[in-house]
């Protein structure tokens, strides 16, 4: 089960250069055909200085520095037993090809709740601000994880 | 692709237009799992599913489904112009199931100098299973 005593702690901060290659890779997996996202000339028609990060791209730098499974290690939470529960972001500008990103992750709350079914479970809520090169703030990450016991 | 919309333009209850997404197949999994980083084999390994209870094996990445609904808002709304984004995995998506994203507009207001709309957005499957329901707002410039 999730350590609870681990609520406020911050985790080393995870700095990730984005690539144009892998903001296309993604839109191709996710079979988003806007050609925002994989042609620089048609993004630059539309007002952005480049292919912008689709609005779910953050997901790519917790996951491929393995912070999120860090965290979780960490946070002693069951792998075989955690849900995603829910992902939210708030975005204050682009991110594009070139940018190096940071965030620390923090875990902001870990809660006990039972289910309809009457089972407990943890609620783990990471946040991450993260801040450019130029140390602008570009995005907020939030996600809450459900670990069943 | 999206063309600029204006805050006039928008009201209370029209609706987002609906994206169809699928069937899922496990390839696009595998597809997605280089893409994003995320390799949990309960996405890609039927046997693996299936030993955690997954009767009919490999499920899909709730964030290729928060994916798809990105697709549809930004397919929409130009995406400088999305300020926030929110999703609760609500069910699990599993091969062969065809995903329907809707939207509806819930609330338009002008705060701090930004002309804001917020609309409710939905993925389900076939039978109306709901799999991943959330909202998200965007600031949207007005005319003249």
């Amino acid at each position: 089960m999730a350590d609870h005593s681990k609520v406020g702690r911050e985790y080393a901060p995870v700095t990730w250069e984005v690539e144009r290659g892998k903001i296309r890779e993604l839109a191709k997996a996710i079979g988003d055909p806007n050609p925002i996202f994989q042609d620089r000339e048609a993004a630059i028609k539309e007002g952005y200085k480049d292919t912008p990060a689709p609005p779910t791209y953050l997901t790519v730098p917790m996951m491929w520095s393995s912070s999120m499974p860090f965290v979780i290690t960490d946070l002693a939470i069951n792998f075989m037993m955690v849900l995603h529960g829910e992902e939210e972001y708030e975005y204050y500008q682009e991110i594009y090809p070139g940018d190096v990103i940071t965030s620390a992750p923090k875990v902001t709350a870990i809660e006990e709740k039972t289910s309809k079914s009457g089972r407990k479970m943890d609620m783990v809520t990471i946040e991450g601000l993260y801040t450019n090169q130029r140390g602008e703030k570009v995005a907020k990450a939030r996600s809450l994880l459900v670990e069943r016991k | 692709m999206a063309h600029e919309i204006y805050f006039d333009d928008i009201q209370v209850g029209m609706e987002m237009p609906s994206l169809v997404k699928g069937p899922m197949q496990k390839l696009q999994h595998v597809i997605y799992a280089g893409a994003s980083g995320d390799f949990n084999p309960l996405h890609t390994d039927d046997d693996f599913a299936k030993a955690v209870g997954m009767t009919t094996g490999a499920i899909t990445h709730g964030m290729l489904v928060m994916g798809f609904v990105g697709q549809a808002v930004t397919g929409w709304i130009p995406k400088k112009r999305l300020r926030r984004f929110g999703v609760r995995f609500a069910g699990m998506t599993r091969q062969g199931n065809t995903i329907t994203i809707t939207g509806k507009v819930t609330d338009k207001r002008s705060v701090g100098g930004e002309n804001v709309i917020t609309c409710e957005v939905m993925a389900a499957d076939e039978t109306g299973d709901v799999k991943v329901s959330g909202s998200f707002d965007a600031a949207l410039p007005k005319k003249g």
